[in-house]
């Protein structure tokens, strides 16, 4: 008794928090938030514990997250993942199945809660709303025949209650989190109409609502397999005591659908399967039309030049240097020579071949000859200062001793014989002819 | 999707407007809602906004109201619609062959004219200039006659 007066204590607390925030249509999915996140809290340091521990820091920042994008909200057509308002339904379905997840606690919670009291309630009724709206019902009759039930539950289920009466205490609890439920979904199926138009048409907006959260937001719907969302909603449990002939196996939310129900039971799963398949078509919205760009900021871009004197010259900075390209040669049969041994490292190729006639290949003149001579200045003119006197002009070929490079030796010849001329780079012309 | 650019009413909302643009150039439209030509100019307006809103600013002065008398003695606005641009708070000139450079006068003809106008605003205002010159071609220009009062 002490524990159900503290809930109950709890509760009042819990409302008196709530009066004081802005109901807004967005701002209930905050409110219901901070109350799941608070129960949620509660349950869990249950044990049967004190339950005003309930985690205030918790509930004030999904709150502000709420408010804050209830507030920002817009119906421009931007692209669907984009828009804010479609991340709040996002956010309204993860939170309705975490709010199922709190169902499913606080069913069993109640049902422990419930045990002396009356425990065939339990088996009776697996739905677990039904079950605490049930239980609100009869709050603290002592004699459950008493008590309407009839808007509530089936007739069958009325008689077998009566049947199986006993004195309950009442559990006002459930009653809030009913109510936030019911409002996460009205908000949801609100917003079908925008959000789903086609999906609403099959179904009503309230089952196309239902089936988006199951699903988990309107493109998972869209991708899953009709066989899914057939099944998305399907009860596990069997009403017991009650023939299972009347029970739909593998039907799920699409049961409810007004199609469904007025078709006859021998086309219910021909049905079904056409309804589930026709849905994941229905659920692949097309994209909100694409607005014309805006202009680009004028030269923002650099201009991207495709060739001329002024880009030649600056490639010609980074082009491949003769020397580079006799590297990159090899002689056939003479294997190359490399700084630190066969093929560890990048060869000499063809650069300091022994009777090529050069020993170093020195940087070309190339046109520009002040910038090249500026990076370059100590090779081409030699070092007029601070080198160790162990450089030297000479060059030291492992085969013939010190050569000395011929000033007079023809530069360049790669190929030798008729191709010099051909590929030769300092070649000139052949034969001019005058016409 | 809103063709609807901003009304100023109030001299510390155009004020705002100025000095909040940063490296965009503000177009800022004075004239009535009511007016032939200034209605063929907002039409123009609304259509190229979008267009144009990466590099620039668009909205509309009602000359109607009391605080903005301020502003139209200070730009000297007689005729409507008349178009004044800023950039970063600096009022930018347009020599356009007219005899005012301070502000265009009348409509656009096309939408390609205002957005040429814009641009070549923008060009001059980034390279530093306070004055450019207009790129559309004299028949495309609204002509109008200054007259000189009390001078």
């Amino acid at each position: 008794a002490t524990l159900a007066d503290s809930f109950l204590a709890d509760l009042d607390e819990l409302s008196d928090n709530e009066a004081d925030i802005i109901v807004k249509d967005d701002a209930d999915a905050g409110n219901m938030e901070e109350d799941v996140d608070g129960d949620l809290a509660d349950l869990e340091t249950f044990n049967y514990d004190d339950l005003d521990s309930v985690s205030k820091l918790q509930k004030s920042q999904r709150l502000e997250g709420a408010l804050e994008k209830g507030s920002a909200m817009s119906n421009h057509g931007i692209v669907l993942e984009d828009d804010p308002e479609y991340q709040l339904i996002v956010d309204c379905n993860a939170l309705s199945v975490d709010i199922e997840n709190e169902i499913v606690i606080i069913h069993n919670f109640i049902q422990d809660e419930h045990c002396p009291k009356f425990p065939e309630l339990e088996s009776l009724l697996h739905h677990p709303i039904d079950y605490a709206r049930v239980v609100n019902k009869i709050g603290n009759e002592m004699d459950v025949t008493i008590v309407d039930l009839k808007g509530l539950l089936p007739s069958a289920i009325i008689m077998g209650v009566s049947v199986i009466a006993s004195t309950t205490s009442g559990k006002p609890l459930p009653e809030e989190i009913l109510a936030k439920t019911k409002m996460v979904l009205d908000f949801v199926e609100g917003r079908m109409g925008f959000i789903a138009p086609n999906l609403s048409v099959i179904f009503h907006s309230a089952v196309a609502a239902k089936l988006m959260e199951t699903a988990g937001g309107l493109t998972s719907l869209a991708k899953m397999p009709a066989c899914n969302v057939q099944l998305l909603g399907a009860k596990r449990k069997n009403l017991a005591r009650f023939s299972t002939a009347t029970s739909h196996f593998r039907v799920g939310y699409v049961e409810q659908t007004e199609i469904f129900q007025s078709t006859p039971p021998s086309l219910r799963m021909h049905a079904c399967r056409l309804l589930a398949a026709k849905s994941t078509l229905a659920a692949r919205e097309p994209p909100p039309a694409k607005q014309p760009k805006p202009l680009p900021v004028p030269d923002s871009e650099p201009k991207k030049k495709r060739g001329g004197r002024r880009l030649r010259k600056m490639k010609e900075r980074y082009a491949i240097t003769d020397m580079r390209k006799l590297a990159n040669r090899m002689q056939f049969g003479i294997p190359e020579e490399s700084s630190l041994g066969d093929g560890l490292v990048e060869g000499y190729g063809m650069l300091g071949q022994a009777g090529s006639g050069k020993l170093r290949v020195s940087m070309r003149q190339s046109k520009h000859a002040a910038k090249v001579a500026k990076k370059f200045k100590e090779k081409l003119y030699g070092s007029c200062g601070a080198t160790s006197g162990l450089t030297s002009s000479l060059a030291c070929t492992p085969v013939q001793g010190i050569e000395l490079s011929n000033p007079q030796a023809p530069a360049h010849q790669l190929g030798g014989g008729a191709q010099s001329t051909y590929f030769s780079e300092t070649g000139t012309f052949s034969r001019i002819r005058r016409i | 999707m809103s063709y609807v650019l901003p009304t100023l009413t109030k001299k510390q909302e155009v004020d705002s407007f100025i000095r909040s643009t940063i490296d965009k150039v503000l177009v800022l439209r004075f004239g009535r809602s009511s007016d032939s030509a200034c209605l063929l100019l907002d039409d123009v307006l609304a259509k190229t906004a979008r267009e144009v809103s990466k590099f620039a600013t668009v909205a509309l002065v009602d000359t109607d109201s009391e605080e903005i008398q301020v502003y139209v003695r200070y730009f000297d606005i007689a005729l409507i619609p008349s178009t004044i641009f800023f950039f970063n708070a600096h009022h930018m000139k347009m020599d356009s062959g007219t005899a005012d450079h301070t502000k265009w006068v009348g409509p656009f003809q096309q939408k390609q004219d205002f957005i040429d106008v814009v641009e070549a605003i923008f060009r001059g205002a980034m390279k530093g200039k306070m004055i450019v010159n207009c790129p559309l071609p004299q028949e495309r220009i609204p002509k109008y006659q200054l007259l000189y009062k009390d001078v």
